[in-house]
C-alpha cells in the first residue's frame, strides 16, 4: 500500500477523507435541493407536486446512502 | 367587449392542463402565492417544451459516458473500491443536473391573471424573483421572435413595459407569443372598460 513518505498514512486513507468531504458537501447540497422543491411549490402549484417532492427526497437520500456506502467500502 | 370575456361561468372558462403544458388559457388546478380569491388565472405559461432538447441530449450523453468510457482505462488507477464509489458519485451528480434542469424548466412560469400579471423566476438554487404588475401599469407589449427553430415552432418572447417599480417583464420563450400579446392586449382593454365603469377590484 502507498503511503506519504515522513507521515507515513496510506495515500488511500487521504484520499477517503477527501471523497467523505466532498459526500457531505454533497448532503447538504441536495438538502438544499429539498428545500427548494418545497419553496418552489408554495410559491406555484400545477397539479405535480407529490412526484417533484418524491424525486428530490430521493436524490438525498441516495446521496447519503453513498456516503455511507463509501464508509463501508472505502 | 373582448371575445374572451363572452359570459361564460368560471367552470365553463377553465380548462384542465397537462403540469407539463407550456401554454394553458384559464387553467384548472393552478395556485401561486399571493392570489387573491377573486382573482382568476387567464393565462399560465413557461418556456416552450423544445427549449428542454439541449440538457436532456446533454443528460443523455452524461448518462451513457461511464459505459462507453468504460473501454478506456482511464479509472484503472484508482482501487476496484474507489472506482465502484467514482461511478456511483458521477450518477449521483447527473441526476442533480437533470433534476435542477428540470425544475428551472417546471417552475420558471408566468402568470396572467385578470388583474395583474406574474413572472416566477428561480434564478438558481437559493435565489428567487417574483415579479408583478396590475394590468393597467402595462405600457406596451412587445413580441420578439427570430430564428428558424422559434420560427417552426411558434415560439418566442413577450417583452412587457410597465410603469411599475419593474419596468420590464419578460417571458421568456413561450408558445404561441402573438395569442399571448392578443390576450393582454384584450385583458388591458378589459381593465379600462372596468375602470370607467367603477368596478375597479
Amino acid at each position: 500500500m502507498e503511503t506519504i513518505p515522513l507521515i507515513g498514512i496510506s495515500v488511500w486513507l487521504v484520499a477517503k477523507i477527501f471523497v467523505l468531504i466532498a459526500l457531505a458537501i454533497y448532503i447538504v447540497f441536495a438538502a438544499v435541493i429539498v428545500k427548494q422543491v418545497s419553496l418552489m411549490i408554495k410559491t406555484v402549484e400545477v397539479g405535480f407536486e407529490a412526484p417533484i417532492k418524491f424525486v428530490a427526497w430521493g436524490h438525498l437520500l441516495f446521496a447519503l446512502g453513498i456516503f455511507v456506502l463509501a464508509i463501508i467500502i472505502l | 367587449m373582448p371575445d374572451i370575456f363572452v359570459a361564460e361561468g368560471k367552470e365553463e372558462k377553465e380548462h384542465p392542463h397537462s403540469p407539463f403544458s407550456s401554454f394553458c388559457y384559464f387553467p384548472s388546478g393552478v395556485k401561486f402565492a399571493s392570489k387573491d380569491s377573486q382573482e382568476e388565472i387567464v393565462l399560465f405559461l413557461r418556456r416552450h417544451w423544445i427549449t428542454n432538447i439541449p440538457w436532456i441530449a446533454i443528460s443523455l450523453i452524461l448518462l451513457f459516458a461511464p459505459a462507453v468510457l468504460g473501454s478506456f482505462p482511464i479509472l484503472s488507477f484508482l482501487p476496484d473500491n474507489f472506482q465502484f464509489i467514482a461511478v456511483a458519485i458521477w450518477y449521483m451528480v447527473v441526476t442533480a443536473y437533470i433534476l435542477e434542469s428540470f425544475l428551472d424548466w417546471f417552475f420558471n412560469v408566468c402568470i396572467v391573471t385578470d388583474e395583474r400579471i406574474f413572472d416566477v423566476d428561480f434564478v438558481n438554487l437559493i435565489y428567487r424573483e417574483i415579479t408583478d404588475a396590475n394590468l393597467d401599469q402595462i405600457q406596451d407589449v412587445t413580441v420578439r421572435m427570430g430564428g428558424a427553430i422559434r420560427t417552426i415552432f411558434n415560439y418566442g418572447d413577450v417583452i412587457i413595459q410597465t410603469a411599475g417599480e419593474v419596468p420590464r417583464i419578460e417571458f421568456t420563450a413561450v408558445p404561441n407569443p402573438d395569442k399571448v400579446a392578443k390576450i393582454l392586449r384584450e385583458l388591458r382593454v378589459e381593465e379600462e372598460v372596468e375602470k370607467m365603469e367603477g368596478r375597479v377590484r
